[in-house]
C-alpha cells in the first residue's frame, strides 16, 4: 500500500492581515477584528496591553487552519488529499486533529454531522469559497448526494485512509476548533495572564480569567441583528458558545433556495423547524457540532439537546425563541456551561497551537 | 501533649534480661570500675536519644502536615478541571469566585450564523455577463 504525505512548510510568522480595533465602551477590555476564513475573526482580551500578542497568535492559528482544512484553497492539505482520489495519507498533526474532532462529532451526534458531506455540498453548488458563489445562478442543482458515511474513514493517529471519491468537509467542527485553538494560543501569547475571547464567524471560545460575571456575548440569528429585540445578551463564564443558522450562507440554484447546513442522510439542505440554534459547551468544537446537529435533527432537536445535556437557545422560522437546558430567559444572565467535552479533548493535552 | 508520650519520649529503654551492655554503657547500678566516664557518657547518650526522638516526632508531624496541605491544594485546583480544558478550568475557577477579571458592561462579541463579508452575483446586461462583488460592511453594533 502506498502512503502519501504532503510536504508543507510551517506557518509564515511574518505575514499578518490587519486587525481593526473595535471600541466596545469598556476601557479594560481590548477588542479587534479582521476578515478570516471567509468570515470575521474577533479577539477580546484583558488586560488591553495583551491585544497585539494575542492577535499575532490568532493569526498563526487561523493561517494554519486554512492551510490544513480549507476546501477552497487549491494549496491546502485537504485539497491535496482530494486530488489524490483516495488512499492512505499521513496527515499533519493539525489536520489529523481536525479530522479526529470531526469523527468524534459524527460519533457523538449519531451521524447528524458527518465529515464526508463534501460531495453533497459540491452538488448543491457550494463548491468554492462562499463569497465567490453566484447567488442567482439559473442552473438547477445536481441530484442530491447523500454522504458516504463517516464510518468509511479510518484515522489511526495521523494516518488517514480515505476511500476513493470521498470528499471531506469539516464545516461542522472546524470553526469551533479554530476558536478553541485561537483562545488557547492567545492565552499562551499572554503568558496565561488575564483572559481572552476568540470568535470565528460567531463561534466563540474563552480562556483564562473572564471579566466579572463572565464575558458579555450577544446571541442572535445573524450578525446584523445585534441591538434588535431578536438578540439576547448573555454572560459566558468559561468554555464556549456557538450558533448555527440557516439564515446565513444562502444561495439560489434554478429557483431553489439553498443553504449550507446539509443533512448527511439525504444530501439536501436541512429543512427542520429551527432556523437558528445556539448552545454552550466546554469547548467550541463541541458547541459547533451540537448546533449543526440540532439544525439537522429538525423535530428531534430538543430531545437530542436534552440527551446531550447542553443549554440551548432555539429560534423557529417564525421567530419564536425557545430556551432549553438552563439557557437563561433573561438578558444579562450567565449561561450554565456544562463540564466535559465529547468532541475535542486536545485542549487537555496540547501545549501549543497546531 | 499526652503525658505517656512525654514520658516515652524522655525515658531510656530498659535493658532486658540476657542483653549485655557494652563497656561504659551499662545500667547505673553497674558503675564503671574507673568510676569516671560511665555516668556522664550515659547522660550524653540519653540526651542524644531524647533529641532524636523529638526530631523524629517533629519530622513525622511535619510530613503529615505537608501531605494534608498538598492534598488540599490538589483538590481545590483539580476539581473545576474535571473533564474540561485546563485553560477553561482556570477560567471557571475565577468565574465561580466572581473575582479577578474587570467589569465588562458591553457585549464584546456576537454568536450567530457566520456572516459573510463578500457576496458575488452574476447578471446578464445587454448580452454581456457582469459579475459583481458586494462587500457587506461588518456590523460593529456591539457597543
Amino acid at each position: 500500500m502506498m502512503m502519501m504525505m504532503m510536504m508543507t512548510s510551517g506557518p509564515d510568522l511574518a505575514i499578518a492581515l490587519p486587525w481593526q480595533q473595535i471600541m466596545t465602551g469598556d476601557r479594560d477590555i481590548a477588542v479587534a477584528e479582521r476578515d478570516a476564513l471567509g468570515t470575521r475573526a474577533r479577539v477580546a482580551v484583558w488586560p488591553p496591553e495583551n491585544l497585539d500578542g494575542a492577535c499575532g497568535a490568532v493569526d498563526i492559528v487561523l493561517r494554519a487552519l486554512d492551510q490544513q482544512a480549507s476546501r477552497f484553497r487549491p494549496d491546502s492539505e485537504i485539497c491535496w488529499i482530494h486530488g489524490r482520489g483516495g488512499g492512505l495519507f499521513m496527515l499533519s498533526d493539525g489536520l489529523a486533529e481536525a479530522v479526529g474532532v470531526a469523527l468524534a462529532a459524527a460519533r457523538w451526534t449519531g451521524g447528524l454531522t458527518d465529515p464526508t458531506i463534501g460531495s453533497a455540498l459540491i452538488s448543491l453548488g457550494y463548491d468554492r469559497d462562499f463569497a465567490a458563489i453566484d447567488q442567482q445562478c439559473g442552473e438547477p442543482p445536481a441530484a442530491p448526494v447523500p454522504a458516504p458515511g463517516w464510518q468509511s474513514l479510518r484515522l489511526d493517529g495521523t494516518m488517514l485512509r480515505l476511500p476513493p471519491g470521498v470528499r471531506l468537509d469539516l464545516g461542522a467542527t472546524a470553526k469551533g476548533l479554530g476558536a478553541d485553538r485561537a483562545a488557547l494560543a492567545a492565552m499562551s501569547a499572554s503568558q496565561q495572564a488575564g483572559g481572552v475571547l476568540a470568535s470565528l464567524g460567531g463561534d466563540i471560545a474563552v480562556a483564562g480569567t473572564p471579566p466579572r460575571d463572565g464575558w458579555p456575548v450577544t446571541a442572535a440569528d445573524t450578525p446584523d441583528q445585534v441591538g434588535s429585540r431578536a438578540a439576547q445578551l448573555v454572560r459566558l463564564p468559561r468554555g464556549a458558545v456557538a450558533t448555527s443558522s440557516v439564515s446565513t450562507r444562502r444561495w439560489r440554484r434554478g429557483g431553489q433556495e439553498l443553504h449550507h447546513i446539509v443533512d448527511p442522510r439525504t444530501g439536501r439542505p436541512a429543512d427542520g423547524p429551527w432556523r437558528t440554534v445556539t448552545t454552550a459547551a466546554a469547548t467550541c468544537a463541541d458547541a459547533n457540532a451540537a448546533t449543526t446537529a440540532a439544525i439537522v435533527a429538525g423535530q428531534q432537536a430538543e430531545r437530542w439537546l436534552a440527551t446531550a445535556g447542553l443549554p440551548a437557545r432555539l429560534v423557529g422560522h417564525d421567530g419564536e425563541v425557545r430556551c432549553l437546558g438552563g439557557w437563561p430567559d433573561a438578558d444579562g444572565a450567565p449561561v450554565p456551561v456544562p463540564p466535559g467535552t465529547r468532541v475535542y479533548r486536545g485542549v487537555l493535552r496540547r501545549s501549543g497551537p497546531r | 501533649m499526652d503525658k505517656g508520650m512525654d514520658k516515652g519520649m524522655d525515658s531510656d529503654r530498659e535493658y532486658r534480661s540476657g542483653q549485655v551492655p557494652l563497656p561504659g554503657f551499662g545500667p547505673p547500678d553497674r558503675a564503671d570500675p574507673a568510676g569516671q566516664p560511665g555516668p556522664s557518657r550515659r547522660d550524653g547518650i540519653r540526651h542524644v536519644r531524647r533529641m532524636s526522638n523529638w526530631t523524629a516526632a517533629a519530622l513525622i508531624v511535619g510530613a503529615g502536615s505537608a501531605t494534608v496541605a498538598l492534598a488540599h491544594h490538589t483538590m481545590t485546583t483539580a476539581a473545576p478541571a474535571a473533564g474540561t480544558a485546563s485553560a477553561t478550568a482556570r477560567a471557571g475557577t475565577a468565574a465561580a469566585s466572581g473575582s479577578g477579571g474587570p467589569q465588562a458592561a458591553h457585549s464584546v462579541a456576537t454568536t450567530s450564523g457566520s456572516g459573510v463579508t463578500v457576496t458575488t452575483a452574476t447578471r446578464t446586461v445587454n448580452g454581456k455577463t457582469v459579475v459583481t462583488h458586494v462587500r457587506h460592511t461588518p456590523a460593529y453594533h456591539d457597543s
